[in-house]
């Protein structure tokens, strides 16, 4: 019961004036920002990290939880409205959801993903709040050895799992890694890979890469190969009454929660994130319908409720590891980590104990977050739509302009500003030659981790290497990769073959939006 | 026209690959397969010809710059391995010292180099990254790249000496006009508005030390 208490106490932080106003802010913010085209709930956060430098890391924690709901409520409205699928995770949001929206059930399709994401996000919220202070108190007891296990799982998922190839994945990660190594090395004093520059003496900030690789090697991406001509947004009807049907109601709510149960325990592994639950709901929902099953393809709704449910549950689920062992499974959540690492903070299992106000702060401010996106977003539904039709130009400007923003904003050199160029530059050829991204991020960030996990447990073995496989929890852990990246792989098989078709539905409604537009 | 020479057989099409010539396929084909297979890739305003002349045109070049990208990861991992042998390790035998892990990182580089380059040989090309804003179709217009490289290496230079609403302004002003944005005025006028305004929130409320310049020095409200 000490966890309710302390809960409580969290929402009493949390329901102060001035941090609801954070969390107002932070959800109003993340969503904006959320709904612009081409930026994903990882870059959001990164883009948003300068807004926060001055405040204390309370407010800084409860504007971040904002931002992250906020940013996943975004997406889906950019991809019902947009004529274009966006992000992977919400691909499937974007077939379905964009036909309902052709259909003229666009309101319909944005209420049910909004209730949807309000319905998963609070109970995967509830599960995170059960779940995660037991999964501490047992992460306690974990030795050295048992966390370089965690971090070789944490690795080879992401790399082999967060793209759409293995090799190319482990590439992005090996070349996280090396960014990782940069700088100067904790327990002997020495200089790595600094190449004389002395602002790499202390690394490479993780801030700059994360914004190089998301914010301007996107930037860059696009520009190399922008959409011209003007932005088509489906109009929405007026009146938030009608948008849902009590048949819409009927045919939404088991879908909801099936997603929530999809979601959250994916998102809790490192199995590939948000992708992979958004799918498997999507292809659930597909089974268990039978008398719509026709509607598949043609704007379901239960094909939007169901992965866009999923989606946010798995946003929740990521913050189990996240919390508790310190693991980013996801760029976003490596991001995350970023964010509290720049107040001095470090996720992982003490994590309950040492900050435990703050991390009951958090979690408050993610139930009271959601309740505020769902508040929040029905009625400015209008708002959004003139979001999207912001002219291509000035977003991607805009985006370069708060990349550089924020990497000068910390430490004020512009050399910090010159080196986000050149991550962009790589971020840019690694969009352009199909290398995922998010691998780097991650290896960037538990590189030098799993290096000090890796040498604390040889010096406490004195050089004997067969310490680091014989603790039970560290065996298990390896023989788990094997069924975790095999059981992945089999899942992206499907869900490859699944895209193939779902792509050629999108070039489908591409084609006819364009046809509608001439007429 | 389909699929482009360079797709290997039994590999499904890159995005932007055969995709514009929308082959009617399975699911929902047999409802609109008609107006699918009628209507025109969208290559804002292009024509079809055009612009897939165009696009098999950029396949080959992009086949050479994935050789390159492997060269260099493969090129990049025997330097970390060499490198990682310079790195000066202080006594203390028995433990792990601070070179075995850039071996390790260096040895994935080239390890996972080599099997990208293994792949590339056997025909096994990288999917680029699609987006809401990305135009399949269209080849990939390097001008542009260029340019905002070097307005951003222009607005680094100039943080320092003119001041950031200056830089701020040359870079929002500069990318938007490179990227389309017309009248060229107007672009300059809403960078110079935006970098204001950041400057008081962020220089004056926030307090973040955003040097203001030689022309705004003057100003209290642009300085925390």
């Amino acid at each position: 019961m000490d966890n309710i208490s302390a809960l409580m106490d969290g929402f009493a932080t949390v329901v102060q004036p001035v941090y609801l106003l954070y969390a107002l802010f932070g959800v109003f913010i993340g969503t904006a920002v959320g709904v612009l085209p081409g930026i994903g709930p990882a870059m959001t956060i990164a883009l948003l990290l300068p807004l926060t430098y001055s405040l204390d890391a309370t407010a800084a924690i409860i504007v971040f939880a904002g931002i992250y709901y906020g940013g996943m409520y975004g997406g889906s409205t950019t991809s019902i409205l947009l004529n274009t699928p966006g992000e992977s995770a919400s691909i499937v949001t974007a077939l379905e959801g964009h036909k309902m929206a052709r259909l003229g059930r666009g309101a319909a399709a944005l209420a049910t993903a909004a209730i949807g994401s309000f319905v998963a996000g609070t109970i995967a919220t509830v599960l995170l709040t059960l779940v995660a202070p037991f999964m501490a108190s047992w992460a306690v007891q974990l030795g050295e050895p048992d966390y370089f296990a965690l971090m070789v799982v944490a690795f080879i998922t992401v790399g082999a799992l967060l793209g759409r190839s293995v090799p190319r994945g482990m590439v992005a990660l090996a070349l996280g890694l090396f960014l990782g190594l940069m700088g100067t090395d904790t327990l002997t004093g020495q200089q790595r890979f600094t190449f004389g520059i002395p602002n790499l003496a202390d690394g490479l900030n993780v801030v700059i890469v994360a914004v190089g690789l998301f914010a301007v090697g996107e930037a860059l991406y696009v520009a190399s190969r922008m959409r011209h001509g003007p932005v088509h947004v489906i109009p929405v009807e007026k009146g938030w009454r009608t948008w849902m049907k009590p048949e819409d109601w009927r045919r939404s709510w088991k879908p909801w929660l099936r997603g929530t149960v999809i979601g959250f325990p994916i998102g809790t592994i490192p199995a590939g994130g948000a992708d992979v639950a958004t799918f498997l709901s999507y292809a659930t929902e597909r089974k268990l319908a039978r008398k719509h099953k026709d509607e598949f393809g043609h704007g379901a709704i239960e094909g939007v409720a169901g992965p866009e449910s999923a989606n946010n549950a798995a946003a929740s689920g990521v913050l189990v590891p996240l919390l508790t062992l310190g693991l980013p499974t996801t760029a976003t959540a490596a991001i995350i980590i970023v964010a509290f690492q720049s107040y001095g903070i470090q996720p992982g299992p003490m994590l309950f104990q040492t900050q435990s106000s703050l991390v009951w702060a958090l979690v408050a401010s993610l139930y009271i977050g959601n309740l505020m996106l769902i508040v929040l977003n029905l009625p400015l539904v209008g708002m959004w739509v003139k979001v999207l039709q912001i002219p291509r130009h000035y977003l991607y400007a805009g985006i370069l302009l708060f990349g550089a923003l924020g990497s000068y904003a910390l430490s004020f050199s512009p050399i910090d500003v010159l080196i986000l160029l050149v991550i962009g530059v790589v971020g840019f050829f690694m969009r352009r030659y199909g290398y995922p991204v998010a691998p780097m991020v991650v290896g960037m960030i538990l590189g030098p981790m799993a290096e000090d996990r890796l040498r604390r447990s040889l010096t406490i073995s004195q050089g004997d290497l067969s310490y680091l496989v014989t603790s039970p929890f560290a065996a298990t852990a390896y023989v788990s990769i094997l069924v975790i990246v095999g059981l992945g792989l089999w899942l992206k098989h499907r869900e490859k073959r699944a895209n193939a078709e779902l792509s050629r539905l999108g070039e489908e409604i591409r084609e006819e939006s364009q046809s509608q537009e001439v007429n | 026209m389909l699929p482009p020479p360079n797709v290997p057989p039994g590999e499904p099409p890159a995005p932007g690959g055969a995709r514009p010539q929308a082959s009617p396929g399975p699911g929902g084909a047999t409802r609109d397969g008609q107006v699918a297979t009628e209507e025109l890739p969208l290559a804002g305003g292009q024509g079809t010809s055009e612009a897939a002349a165009a696009h098999t045109a950029a396949a080959p070049r992009r086949r050479v710059g994935e050789f390159v990208v492997a060269a260099v990861t493969i090129a990049l991992g025997v330097f970390v391995v060499v490198d990682a042998g310079t790195i000066v390790v202080p006594g203390a035998a028995g433990t792990m010292g601070p070179r075995a892990f850039p071996y390790l990182v260096g040895g994935l580089l080239l390890g996972s180099g080599l099997l990208v380059l293994v792949g590339l040989l056997r025909g096994r090309f990288g999917e680029e990254d699609d987006g809401e804003d990305v135009d399949p179709d269209a080849p990939t217009d390097w001008k542009t790249v260029a340019l905002l490289g070097c307005i951003f290496v222009a607005h680094v230079y100039t943080i320092n000496i003119a001041g950031w609403p200056v830089a701020a302004t040359l870079l929002f002003g500069g990318s938007a006009i490179v990227l389309g944005a017309r009248p060229w005025w107007r672009a300059v006028l809403l960078g110079a508005v935006l970098a204001l305004v950041i400057q008081i929130l962020f220089g004056g409320v926030l307090g973040l030390s955003l040097p203001p310049g030689p022309f705004l020095e003057g100003v209290s409200l642009f300085r925390g």
